[in-house]
């Protein structure tokens, strides 16, 4: 038999192997990590006021001190893009985590529970999973005004479905599982099978599908954000600003183009990192069940 | 020429940088009308030396040196469309298992025509039927517009190899086509082939694990192990003076069906220190006056209203440290009755239940309903260790949990503890099931059960996915166990070789009734019920070259009421000819 090595070394050696594994994985993160480092370190490294006007020099093309011109109050492209990205992140990472935890433990309890409460949740998931998510969320954001928690929670409500019956497909193949006979046969508690034999073993469909959701989710925000439901005026967005300075675009194109960019290049990096994440993970999604 | 001729072939998979050399310069040949079986334990690279004569490889693999001819030609050096005219046309594969090798929603009938398509041959409905006739499939005429999960696993095999036989190869390729068939539909598929490539005057290659398979089938046989070929002879000669100690050792851990006592020929390389010492079982009755540990009469479990009895009206006792052993074809309700003495199904009538002196419960609550105590005095290991282990657990976890739940505290100590006991070690604790062979996750799985220090271990085919020689010393490992801890055990199997080596009563089930139950040597000796009749003779012994006869599988007789006994406790369900 050969050695196995030390724990520790494996764990390190198993959360690299992907990466030198695939390229899409390795792009993605790298993009996502550019974005977060970028939004982090903005306020620093912008170098103008991203909400300062100037009305002596609006609609400037690219020059020294702005090096992707001015928008139509005068405010400094660059900064706004690089400002641009912190709500968008935001809310993207809240909104992913608390939807995918909420639909992570909602699919794994009702695949295990298999019995009216199983049904009862589903049925809700159907009728919930049948409202366009944009009018929905419209409709709350209308509703509550458009506070930060307001959209994340209105997010939650839309994506968590989606999740739950994926990782609901996932849950049932496991429970056939020798492993959780066995542990019905100890007399485990159903709650302990759920979170000790069933949850680590759907992690990586969740992993796959966190990259995933998360990027629909930066657009979604981005869409709220241009029909002018998400971040307000004058906060440095995205979506808003694409929304600004659409009207401008025969005159400083960059202006729309470069939040556009920002918003491409995350998307991508989402969704190479969710392939790259299902390809290293041996993840099938048209295998675990449904392609909502 | 032989129509089939490898020469120093060595094959490598590529993992990750590395190349791991999977197949290391084999070299056989085979002429036309003769079979040659290739055997070895999983991994040994029997299957991917098969799977080359259909110029077939896994993809990753590359061909580091040697050929394969085919009737005279080098696959590997086919042009694309040749490679097709090869594959099924001058040769054809028989898989594992038909009931995934067969389209499901095409009409069988359909699928043979379209074999038939592929290579030119005439594919009217009369060339369909004879190829259905040829294979001995019942009535031909309906049997050609079912679909395959309309059809017995015996007959979805058949039609599969009604296909690979349609264009009338020169090579049949037979990857393990038995593992998945119980032994009665086993003796009768491997009828066929043999009679089939007599007549067709094919050279077959025969892959298997099963020893007694091979050694009706094959007129010569060649001993795989890490990618070599260590031993290459006639049938008879192998068997009777076998040269190479690997060979040597496969075939003293095969369990002798013919022989009591398992376990006093077990190789020295069985892993469990004490283990090579012999046991006597089976040839004793156990004291008839002592108080059963579990009572079973007219039991009835039921998986569904509406649906028939899974298990229908059996009754049965186990004594302290006895081994009853249940065996039956598959679907006969032996493993339904594993389930149930663990709880995981509720039974519907009839009386079962626990008595140890210590420990007392109704084993007709499921798991739920039963005391804690009941619950640890109850375990279950079970038929397939990949799956019974959390991947994402360690060893250690896997057993400090049951540990935990019915002892109240668990250590590392302990952990080793048990570990050692089932021939482990402590160090064994920090890794994960991936990292172990499957007779290590066997014996984790064992080692599992005993944490919860229980009083009766049900056993359910806990060696069928193991390879002959892991088998003997799981078996082995049990033995043990069982006699130092004084456990009775439930042992559920097909494999009556094995069932011999370890039960000392046997009862024999189908369709959901036990049809005969005694001492196991009683049960052997004879005489039987009729399907235990069939069920014997269908069994494979490794050595002997005759194929058993079996007639059609159909069986003969049908239930009258009452029992015989026999004596010693041997009953057996009367019958009458039907």
């Amino acid at each position: 038999m050969t050695a196995i090595a030390p724990r520790s070394r494996n764990v390190i050696g198993a959360a690299v192997a992907p990466l030198r594994s695939s390229t899409a994985l390795s792009i993605g993160l790298g993009l996502i990590a550019l974005h977060l480092v970028l939004a982090v370190i903005a306020p620093v490294i912008a170098g103008h006021d991203p909400v300062a006007t100037d009305s002596s020099n609006v609609l400037a093309g690219p020059e020294w001190t702005h090096w992707l011109g001015t928008d139509q109050y005068g405010r400094d492209i660059l900064s706004r893009t690089l400002n641009g990205g912190r709500y968008a992140l935001l809310v993207t990472f809240l909104a992913t985590t608390i939807a995918v935890a909420v639909g992570t433990v909602l699919g794994c309890v009702t695949a295990y529970a298999d019995n009216w409460f199983d049904e009862v949740v589903m049925r809700i998931v159907d009728a919930l999973l049948s409202v366009p998510s944009i009018l929905a969320l419209l409709v709350v954001v209308t509703v509550f005004d458009a506070g930060l928690w307001v959209i994340v929670l209105a997010v939650t409500v839309v994506y968590a479905p989606a999740v739950t019956r994926v990782v609901r497909g996932a849950a049932r193949t496991v429970i056939t599982q020798d492993y959780v006979t066995a542990a019905r046969a100890r007399g485990e508690r159903s709650m302990s099978i759920v979170f000790r034999e069933i949850l680590p073993n759907v992690l990586d469909v969740v992993l796959v599908e966190y990259a995933m959701r998360a990027s629909w989710i930066v657009l979604l925000v981005a869409s709220l954000s241009f029909l002018g439901f998400g971040a307000n005026p004058p906060t440095p967005d995205w979506g808003l600003m694409v929304q600004e300075n659409r009207t401008a675009l025969t005159v400083v194109p960059l202006g729309t183009l470069a939040p556009i960019v920002a918003l491409a290049t995350l998307v991508v990096g989402l969704n190479l990192a969710a392939d790259g994440l299902s390809k290293s993970l041996g993840v099938d999604r048209a295998t675990k069940g449904v392609s909502a | 020429m032989s129509v089939v001729q490898v020469d120093r072939l060595a094959i490598s998979y590529a993992a990750g940088k590395r190349s791991v050399p999977v197949v290391r310069g084999v070299s056989f040949a085979i002429e036309a009308g003769r079979t040659l079986g290739l055997v070895g334990e999983s991994g040994s690279g029997k299957s991917t030396v098969a799977r080359t004569l259909l110029a077939h490889l896994r993809t990753g693999s590359t061909i580091e040196r040697g050929t394969v001819h085919v009737d005279g030609e080098d696959v590997f050096a086919l042009s694309p469309s040749g490679r097709r005219a090869l594959r099924g046309g001058t040769a054809s594969v028989v898989a594992q298992n038909a009931g995934q090798a067969l389209t499901p929603s095409m009409r069988v009938g359909e699928q043979i025509r379209e074999a038939l398509r592929a290579h030119g041959e005439p594919d009217g409905p009369e060339r369909v039927l004879e190829l259905v006739r040829l294979v001995r499939l019942p009535a031909p005429e309906t049997i050609v517009r079912r679909y395959p999960h309309q059809l017995s696993g015996g007959q979805q095999q058949r039609v599969a190899i009604a296909m690979a036989v349609a264009a009338r190869p020169r090579v049949l390729v037979l990857d393990e086509p038995t593992t998945a068939l119980d032994v009665v539909t086993q003796a009768a598929v491997l009828d066929l082939i043999a009679d089939l490539g007599r007549e067709l005057g094919m050279a077959v290659l025969l892959v298997s694990h099963d020893l007694g398979v091979v050694s009706a089938m094959a007129d010569e046989i060649a001993v795989m192990r890490d990618g070599e070929v260590v031993e290459h002879a006639a049938t008879a000669a192998l068997f009777a003076a076998p040269q190479h100690e690997y060979t040597r050792a496969l075939l003293a851990a095969v369990p002798d069906g013919r022989r009591p006592g398992g376990s006093d020929h077990v190789p020295e390389d069985a892993t469990v220190p004490g283990t090579v010492t012999s046991r006597s079982t089976g040839t004793a009755p156990p004291e008839p006056l002592v108080r059963p540990v579990v009572t079973a009469d007219d039991l009835v479990i039921r998986y569904g209203r509406g649906l028939p009895a899974a298990v229908d009206g059996v009754s049965f006792t186990i004594t302290p440290r006895e081994t009853l052993a249940v065996v039956g074809e598959s679907g006969s309700g032996k493993s339904t009755l594993a389930t149930a003495l663990a709880g995981l199904v509720p039974a519907e009538s009839g009386t079962f239940s626990f008595d140890d002196g210590t420990v007392s419960g109704d084993l007709r609550e499921p798991i739920a309903g039963r005391s804690p105590e009941l619950r640890r005095a109850v375990q279950l290991v079970f038929q397939n260790a990949d799956t019974s282990l959390n991947p994402r657990r360690t060893v250690g976890a896997a057993i400090a949990r049951p540990l935990k739940l019915f002892t109240g505290s668990s250590s590392r100590e302990r952990v080793g503890e048990l570990l050692t006991q089932v021939g482990l070690g402590p160090e064994f604790a920090d890794r994960l099931p991936a990292q172990l062979s499957g007779g290590q996750r066997q014996r984790v799985g064992i080692a599992r059960a005993l944490a919860a220090e229980p009083r009766l271990v049900i056993a359910d085919e806990i060696t069928t996915a193991l390879d002959v020689q892991v088998q003997a010393g799981i078996l082995a490992l049990l033995a043990d166990l069982q006699r130092s801890r004084g456990l009775s055990c439930l042992f559920i199997s097909h494999d009556l070789a094995v069932v011999r080596g370890v039960a000392d009563r046997v009862a024999v089930m189908t369709g959901g009734r036990i049809v005969e139950i005694g001492p196991t040597e009683r049960v052997f000796g004879g005489p039987n019920h009729p399907y235990t009749t069939t069920l014997l003779a269908a069994t494979l012994e490794p050595g002997s070259t005759e194929l058993p006869d079996v007639g059609d599988g159909v069986p003969r007789w049908r239930h009258a009421d009452g029992w015989t006994d026999r004596g010693d406790g041997h009953l057996t369900r009367n019958w009458e000819d039907a």
